[in-house]
């Protein structure tokens, strides 16, 4: 059931191009302005110095202290660590560390997650009806379903700073640092964070995959109650918790294995002109991939909910058929 | 010996003395015993217990002490360190609590200690003690001790002093303290001040400084539980089985002005020799944390670089032995130096790379040479020895080719991860131009280093110095700033010098008065900074009555600092043709004009770099044809790619 759902999801994400063409798109749309104005930022400082010269053909670290040490708000976030792998590295050690992001970046994230909110519902609705929705009909999903994932948002957004707020500071600072208050090897204390981590990640994935599921059975039984749904998700998981951890691990795998290749093949600083471009375009098939693997979460859960509920007219695979509800489909049908 | 012949050889000794060097103006009497280094004014014998269970030390020490100033003493003054976590009252605290983020100790990780007798031949002065605070008058801190003596001590004679003490071993403080079964004992017995010309040299402790003390011969027993491994300053020279469980391990150690040990029962133990054609053989030995095993070659490796360029640049290490320490992880130990032992520092996952090992073994390992031997005041002149150190350590390491690429460090600092592309240099990187950069301003150099702000003392005490002696090094040249190092080490080795003692061994080496210099980096906290104002390069007709166009190139350079120093501005022009213009840096700026056939493509003040303390490079040239766009467009594509992969990280909690 597992691996069917997998392949069933990765055959409803390559059918649907447009989709991972579209959260693509959203994804350098959303960095975009910020990376404009760190390009300024970056001219304005080198202004005609020949600094510029090290720093377009390679890395002028020289400079690049000088112009972090000048520099404020924005400029502060551009380190070392935006080359190579070293920039996956930071993104994920400053989520499990929990660093704050600053505020413009944090005005840029929020956004990005809203916009990814409200695509969720045409997206969810497109992979459950396993045919072509077009914009118009994707659109409409995410209008109807934005309202509802909002509340499920509200819902998982409190559950998540609870976990960040509380239960990080009591297992990562207060336990940590019980923990290990009289260890002497880093690496016994090395164990004990990654395992507070593990705890941790359980506690995020377990929130993570009631959601995911809240939202699926949003959209393929158009309920109107995010509660309902959550508890109607949570109801499944746990009927079916071999099958849904089981995915989700699986996804998980296939993500760690996405990291260690891109660990082995990241391009380093590289110089101006066709190598800078062939990096880039190499960084964006990497996040391309990842964006994939977003999707294929999303498409092989809504696989398996639609495979695991024994009731071919109700939640699986719709027909094709107007309207566009499952729910009124399954009606239609009935 | 007889008389004759007694005072034949006193004669020479001080012929020998008054030939080989200076007199100290702090102390006068610097005579020394027969193969002798030092004066060993202060010599320690000491038996000391650890109690494993109880976390505390006890001991008893009798303390030889010879009056080397010119004057009569008429009491001892004592550092007890330790009392500087008794309370957050203390000095030593007061300052930690300035910190941005200061947390209170855990309630068991508070030391202190106590000296229970004190006497000195029949006289008993336990109950004359009282504490000092000659610093900042803080009368809550204990970390000076005073006794007044019965009777005058007067130049040149000795006296002989027996401490009785007990202490509370904290958990870790400033490089001292236990963790688990690891102990790192420092600063931990009661400790004579230094007696100068001037009176008492006896600061309290401070949490940005550390120590000054007189040489002598440390003679120590430690008493441990059995089976633990006992690493100390000296060398071992008895070890000896008690019927209770303990062992008691001696080592003795000529010479030295400090003694620091450790012990753990976790220590790999291991030695190898370093030899040299022209330089004495040493005994290396290396106590390793057993997650390091696969790490001792580099710890030797890099201990053996210190005590051969070291060696070569300024003068032999003296001693036949030198003891490495790996210390436990959360110990707070790393990175110290004491005599003929010092601690390294590393981590658990360590890339090759990264000479992050081989960096803190080096500099500490130095230490041996600017602090050791050369006993500067590390309250008042901590740039004497951190910053000389810096310094010789950045020179080390590039002259041993150890690879030094950036290293990173995630999830809490445990994942290292290696930037290929950022090599560490010397003269930027490794004199941690940076960190100067960000705190140029805080303190005057010549300032009292204990009274620097605490949170940025380091840049100015170890940054500033590395980069202005770089500078030193790169106006007078190598060869000639070796012989300004190695005249100094050689003259001060084993005394206390000065400032001035420094800058007047630079004067005279290199021959000329670098006062004024020394006005701008030493005594003033004012920045360097010289830059492009303008740079233009027009067509022109170059003669009025013909046609002949060429180019009028006008080139502006600024100094925008307060600070002053001659600097070149080398104009590049299209042809290959450079013209170098050699301005004094006084004026706020020098305009220099050109009318050539060719057209000038760049200017740059100071183009090789001289000006190290510069805080603003980057404006330190200008280019008719700057490539800031092509940089600009490269660098925030990176970090575009940066902000995506974090927008994408944070997209799995929707």
């Amino acid at each position: 059931m597992i691996l069917r759902s997998w392949f069933d999801g990765l055959d409803r994400v390559r059918r649907a191009p447009a989709v991972l063409g579209g959260v693509f798109v959203l994804t350098l749309a959303a960095a975009l302005p910020l990376a404009i104005t760190m390009r300024g930022a970056i001219v304005a400082h080198l202004g005609s110095s020949l600094a510029a010269n090290t720093a377009a053909d390679a890395v002028n670290y020289d400079w690049w202290q000088e112009f972090t040490s000048q520099a404020s708000g924005l400029g502060t976030t551009f380190t070392p660590a935006v080359i190579g792998f070293a920039a996956t590295l930071d993104s994920l050690s400053s989520v499990l560390d929990w660093r704050r992001p600053m505020a413009p970046i944090a005005g840029a994230l929020a956004t990005y997650l809203l916009a990814w909110l409200f695509l969720s519902g045409g997206i969810l609705d497109r992979y459950a009806r396993q045919r072509p929705t077009r914009a118009h009909g994707f659109f409409a999903a995410c209008g109807v379903f934005f309202w509802r994932f909002l509340r499920l948002g509200i819902v998982a957004g409190a559950l998540y700073w609870a976990l960040f707020t509380y239960v990080h500071r009591w297992l990562l600072d207060d336990a940590y640092e019980w923990l290990i208050v009289d260890v002497a090897a880093e690496r016994v204390a090395f164990l004990w964070r990654f395992g507070l981590y593990a705890v941790f990640g359980a506690a995020l994935v377990a929130v993570n995959i009631a959601m995911d599921y809240a939202k699926v059975r949003l959209v393929v039984e158009d309920r109107r109650s995010a509660i309902g749904a959550l508890s109607a998700a949570l109801g499944f998981l746990g009927r079916n918790p071999g099958r849904a951890f089981g995915l989700y691990a699986l996804n998980g795998l296939i993500f760690l294995g996405l990291l260690a290749v891109w660990a082995l093949v990241a391009p380093g600083a590289g110089g101006a002109g066709l190598s800078m471009w062939m990096g880039f375009a190499a960084t964006q098939l990497y996040l391309l991939a990842r964006l994939a693997l977003k999707l294929q979460f999303m498409a092989s859960q809504t696989a398996l909910f639609q495979r695991s509920l024994a009731h071919a007219d109700y939640a699986a695979a719709p027909l094709p058929a107007w309207p566009d509800s499952p729910a009124a489909e399954t009606i239609i049908g009935g | 010996m007889p008389r004759p012949a007694l005072a034949m050889s006193v004669l020479v000794l001080l012929c020998l003395i008054e030939v080989e060097g200076r007199q100290s103006p702090v102390q006068t009497f610097a005579q020394m015993e027969a193969g002798a280094m030092s004066p060993r004014n202060a010599t320690y014998r000491i038996d000391v217990r650890l109690d494993h269970a109880a976390r505390t030390l006890t001991g008893l020490e009798t303390i030889r002490w010879r009056n080397i100033s010119s004057n009569p003493a008429s009491e001892l003054q004592f550092h007890l360190y330790w009392n500087a976590w008794r309370d957050l009252e203390s000095t030593f605290m007061r300052e930690r609590r300035l910190a941005p983020g200061f947390t209170p100790p855990r309630d068991d990780a508070w030391g202190s200690v106590e000296v229970k007798k004190i006497t000195l031949g029949r006289f008993d002065l336990t109950s004359q003690q009282r504490f000092l605070a000659p610093d900042d008058g803080n009368m809550a801190d204990r970390t000076v001790m005073a006794v007044p003596l019965p009777y005058a001590v007067q130049p040149n004679e000795a006296i002989e002093v027996v401490v009785e003490w007990t202490a509370k071993i904290p958990r870790p403080f400033a490089r001292t303290g236990y963790v688990g079964n690891y102990y790192f004992i420092a600063q931990w017995f009661p400790k004579v001040g230094v007696l100068e010309n001037g009176g008492w040299n006896t600061h309290q402790f401070h949490s940005a400084t550390e120590f000054y003390s007189d040489y002598g011969v440390y003679d120590v027993r430690m008493t441990v539980p059995a089976g633990f491994v006992v690493g100390a300053s000296g060398l071992e020279m008895e070890r000896r089985m008690n019927g209770d469980g303990t062992e008691t391990h001696r080592y003795v150690g000529n010479d030295i002005h400090d003694f620091a040990w450790t012990t753990s029962p976790d220590y790999l133990d291991s030695g190898r020799m370093f030899e040299h054609p022209s330089l004495p053989a040493v005994r290396m030995r290396l106590l390793l944390q057993p997650e390091h095993a696969g790490q001792a070659a580099r710890h030797f490796d890099a201990t053996a670089a210190a005590i051969r360029y070291y060696g070569e640049f300024f003068g032999p290490y003296p001693y036949e032995y030198i003891t490495v320490i790996d210390p436990a992880f959360q110990s707070g130990a790393g990175g110290m130096e004491y005599p003929t032992l010092f601690t390294a520092g590393t981590r658990w996952l360590a890339p090759r790379r990264v000479a992050v090992p081989e960096s803190v073994t080096i500099h500490e390992a130095g230490h041996q040479w600017w602090y050791g031997m050369v006993g500067s005041n590390e309250f008042e002149h901590a740039w004497m020895d951190e910053g000389l150190n810096t310094f010789s350590q950045a020179r080390t390491l590039e002259a041993a080719g150890i690879a030094n690429n950036l290293g990173l460090r995630f999830f809490g600092g445990f994942v290292p991860w290696v930037i290929d592309d950022v090599q560490l240099v010397r003269a930027t990187d490794l004199n941690r131009l940076t960190g100067y950069r960000d705190n140029a301003e805080a303190d005057i150099q010549a300032t009292p280093t204990f009274t620097y702000w605490p949170g940025t003392a380091t840049f100015i005490t170890y940054n500033k110095t590395a980069l202005w002696l770089h500078m030193l090094e790169k106006r007078h040249g190598w060869p000639l700033f070796q012989k300004v190092m190695y005249t100094y080490w050689g003259r001060w080795r084993f005394r206390h010098p000065q400032p001035e003692d420094f800058f007047a061994v630079v004067n005279e080496v290199t021959g000329e008065d670098m006062t004024w210099f020394f006005d701008q980096v030493y005594r003033s906290s004012n920045v360097f900074d010289y830059g492009v104002q303008d740079f233009a390069s027009r067509t022109v007709r170059l003669k009025p009555d013909t046609t002949d166009n060429g180019y009028r190139t006008i080139v502006v350079a600024r100094r925008f600092g307060e600070a002053i120093y001659p600097v070149d501005v080398v104009t590049t022009f299209r042809n290959g043709e450079k013209v170098t213009e050699r301005w004094d840096g006084r004026d706020r700026r020098a305009i220099y004009t050109y009318d050539r056939p060719s057209q000038a493509v760049s200017v740059q003040v100071d183009p090789d770099r001289l000006l190290l303390l510069d805080v603003n490079y980057t404006n330190n040239s200008a280019a008719l044809e700057p490539r800031g766009g092509e940089a600009g467009l490269k660098w925030s594509l990176k970090w575009m790619t940066w902000l995506q992969d974090l927008m994408l990280t944070w997209a799995f909690f929707v």
